[in-house]
C-alpha cells in the first residue's frame, strides 16, 4: 500500500487494482507501524494481529504495556478499537490459545472484543529491536534520565549523581509509580552506574549485566530461583551490588507511553491514545 | 536399610568409635531413597551438584537454596552435607555449560571443595514424598491447616470464614513476609484456598484460578501470563484473589519439615534446617540481612 492515508475514491481508469478506498484498516495501520519501526525482523515474531478482525475500520489508536481486559474497557471508552500492546492479551509470550478451549475467561474478553469491533496488536519484537531500542527510549524519558545515558551506543546504561540503591529504588518508586518493587542488596550501597535490562529477562543475560561494571541492574523480572539467588551470592562474596525488581509493567510502561507518541507522527489522521496499566498488585502493609 | 546396614558393617570392622565419623552422603542418599515411599527416578534435577557420594558427613544441613549464604550457615553449625531444594548453580537443572568460566561460579565451587561439602539437589523427589508432598506437608503445618485439608485434594482447604486481606496479613506474619504480592479485592471474602507453592506456570495456573477456590497461592509467576489472568479475572467480574510470597518463602518449610523426615532414619550426625532469608527487601522495610563474610 503505497498511500495509506488516503480515503479518496480511485480514479476511474484503476478499475483492476486493488485498492482500498474507505477507512483505514487494522492491517494497512499494523503493516505501516511494523515498516516504519525499521526494525530488521525476526525469522519468529510474536508481533501479529492476535485478536480482531484485520479489516475492521480503525476509529482510533489506543497503546498501553499489557492489553488486560481493564485496558481494552479503557480503550473502547475512549473509543480506540485498535490496541497496540507490548505484553499479550491472551496470557502467554506468543498469544498460543492451545490451552484456551472451554475457558470462560478467553471467551468473555474475546466477546468483548468481538461486541467493540476491536483489534489487538501485539507489537513487542519490533519495537525492542528498533535502534534505539523504543522501550529503553521511552523509560529514560520518563526517569529524566537521558542526560545520564553512559555509552551512546548503549540506551540503558545510565551513569547517575552519587545516591545509594535506596536512594535509586526511591526515585524509581517515585517516578514510575512503582509500591510493590523488590530489592536485593545492601540499602546503603553507593551507586553511580545503572544498567537497567527493561522488561523480563533471563538468567544469563542477569548474570553478564551484573558482572559488568556497574552498581546496580534495574530490571522487571527475572526468575527467583535463578539470577535473583546469583545476586544474593554476589553480595555474600563481597561485591558491591545491587538488584532491582520492578514489576514487568512498570518497568517497560514508559516505553509504550514513547509508543504513543512516536504512532502519532506515523499514522497522523486517527487519534492515539496511551491507556496506562495500573500496578497489579497492592502489600498487605500498604493497606494500613 | 541395605546402605545403612553396609554402613555399620564398616563401623564394625574397622573398630570405630562409633558410626559418626563414618556415614558417608551416599549412604544418607540411599536411606531417604528408601524412606521416599515410592521409586526414584532417574532424568529430573535431583542429585549431587558439588561433593562425592563417599564424602564422610559431619551433619546434614536442610535448605530451601544452597545460596552462598546458607552454605555458610551450615557450615556454621558443623554440617558439611546440604540437602537443597534449589539450585546451588542458579538454574533448575544446575547447567554449567555457560559459566565454566564465571568468577562467582569459581568462588562457590572452590568454597564448597575447600570445605569438603556436599550440596544434593532434592527437589523431584520431595514433591514425590508419599502419602503427602513434602513441601506441602511442610507448609500446612507451618500455617496450621493440616485440619482444614479436603480429602479429595491436599492443595485445597476451607478456612474459617476471612478477607483476602486477612489472609495475606497471616501468611505475612507467619512466614516473617516483608514483600509479598496480591491481586484482588482486599475485603473480598474468601473460604477455600488452592494452594500451589514455588513457581506456578501459565498452565496449569489458570486451571487452579478456575477451580471452587476463592484464591490461589502461590510462590512466583510471570506478570505477563498467570498475573494477567488474574487481574483479568478479577476484570470480568469474578471473585478470585491471588497472592505471590515469592519462591523461597512459600517453600522453604517443607525443608524444615525434610529436616525432621531425615532425624527419623540418620541418627549418626546432627541434622539441621538452615532457614534462609527473604531475598527481597522493599522501601517500606529496607533491610540488609546477606552475611559479605567469606
Amino acid at each position: 500500500m503505497a498511500n495509506p492515508t488516503v480515503a479518496a475514491p480511485a480514479p476511474a481508469n484503476s478499475f483492476f487494482r486493488v485498492q482500498h478506498t474507505g477507512p483505514l484498516t487494522a492491517l494497512q495501520i499494523t503493516d505501516k507501524i511494523m515498516a516504519q519501526s525499521g526494525a530488521p525482523g525476526r525469522a519468529k515474531t510474536v508481533d501479529r494481529i492476535t485478536a480482531g478482525d484485520p479489516t475492521a475500520a480503525v476509529a482510533g489508536i489506543a497503546v498501553t504495556a499489557m492489553a488486560t481486559f481493564d485496558s481494552l474497557k479503557a480503550a473502547a471508552a475512549a473509543n480506540c478499537n485498535l490496541v497496540v500492546t507490548y505484553e499479550p492479551v491472551w496470557w502467554m509470550d506468543d498469544d498460543s490459545l492451545d490451552r484456551m478451549e472451554g475457558d470462560e475467561l478467553f471467551a468473555a474478553k474475546r466477546d468483548f472484543i468481538q461486541t467493540h469491533e476491536m483489534v489487538v496488536f501485539n507489537f513487542h519484537d519490533h519495537w525492542r529491536d528498533r535502534t534505539p531500542d523504543g522501550i529503553a527510549v521511552g523509560m529514560a524519558k520518563a526517569l529524566g534520565w537521558e542526560g545520564y545515558l553512559a555509552d551512546a551506543s548503549r540506551p540503558a546504561t545510565f551513569r547517575l549523581p552519587s545516591t545509594t540503591l535506596f536512594g535509586v529504588a526511591k526515585e524509581l518508586h517515585t517516578k514510575l509509580g512503582d509500591r510493590t518493587m523488590r530489592m536485593v542488596g545492601d540499602p546503603r550501597l553507593k551507586v553511580r552506574t545503572v544498567a537497567a535490562s527493561w522488561g523480563n529477562t533471563d538468567q544469563i543475560t542477569m548474570i553478564h549485566l551484573l558482572n559488568e561494571a556497574v552498581d546496580v541492574v534495574i530490571c522487571g523480572y527475572t526468575h527467583e530461583w535463578e539470577a535473583v539467588e546469583y545476586a544474593q551470592d554476589m553480595i555474600a562474596i563481597g561485591d558491591k551490588k545491587g538488584l532491582v525488581l520492578l514489576g514487568d509493567v512498570k518497568s517497560v510502561e514508559g516505553g509504550m507511553k514513547y509508543c504513543a507518541d512516536w504512532l502519532k507522527t506515523v499514522v497522523t489522521d486517527i487519534p492515539v491514545t496511551f491507556v496506562p496499566v495500573a500496578e497489579p498488585y497492592w502489600n498487605p502493609a500498604d493497606l494500613g | 536399610m541395605l546402605a545403612a546396614g553396609a554402613a555399620a558393617a564398616a563401623v564394625a570392622t574397622t573398630a570405630r568409635p562409633s558410626s559418626a565419623g563414618s556415614l558417608t552422603a551416599g549412604e544418607v542418599i540411599e536411606r531417604m531413597k528408601q524412606h521416599i515411599g515410592g521409586p526414584w527416578r532417574e532424568g529430573g534435577v535431583d542429585g549431587f551438584k558439588a561433593g562425592t557420594p563417599d564424602t564422610v558427613v559431619t551433619g546434614v544441613a536442610t535448605t530451601m537454596m544452597a545460596t552462598f549464604d546458607a552454605l555458610k550457615g551450615a557450615l556454621a553449625q558443623g554440617c558439611n552435607m546440604v540437602i537443597t531444594h534449589e539450585p546451588t548453580y542458579w538454574s533448575h537443572p544446575d547447567t554449567l555449560t555457560y559459566i565454566q568460566d564465571d568468577p562467582l561460579y569459581r568462588v562457590k565451587h572452590a568454597f564448597l571443595e575447600k570445605h569438603n561439602m556436599v550440596s544434593y539437589h532434592l527437589h523431584d523427589h520431595w514433591h514425590a514424598l508419599k502419602p503427602v508432598d513434602g513441601i506441602d506437608m511442610g507448609t500446612m503445618q507451618r500455617m496450621g491447616w493440616m485440619r482444614y485439608m479436603h480429602t479429595d485434594n491436599p492443595r485445597m482447604f476451607t478456612l474459617p470464614p476471612q478477607t483476602l486481606l486477612s489472609l495475606a496479613r497471616d501468611f505475612q506474619k507467619k512466614m516473617n513476609d516483608r514483600t509479598l504480592r496480591v491481586v484482588g479485592d482486599p475485603a473480598m471474602p474468601v473460604r477455600i484456598v488452592y494452594e500451589s507453592w514455588g513457581n506456578c506456570s501459565q498452565f496449569p495456573g489458570t486451571q487452579f484460578m478456575n477451580t471452587e477456590a476463592d484464591v490461589l497461592v502461590i510462590g512466583e509467576a510471570q506478570d505477563w501470563d498467570l498475573v494477567e489472568y488474574a487481574r483479568d479475572l478479577v476484570s470480568s467480574g469474578k471473585k478470585k484473589g491471588l497472592i505471590l510470597l515469592g519462591h523461597v518463602l512459600s517453600e522453604q518449610w517443607g525443608m524444615k519439615y525434610c529436616a525432621d523426615w531425615l532425624k527419623g532414619f540418620v541418627t549418626e550426625v546432627p541434622i539441621k534446617f538452615v532457614r534462609i532469608i527473604e531475598p527481597f527487601w522493599n522501601l517500606r522495610h529496607p533491610v540488609f540481612e546477606i552475611n559479605t563474610r567469606i
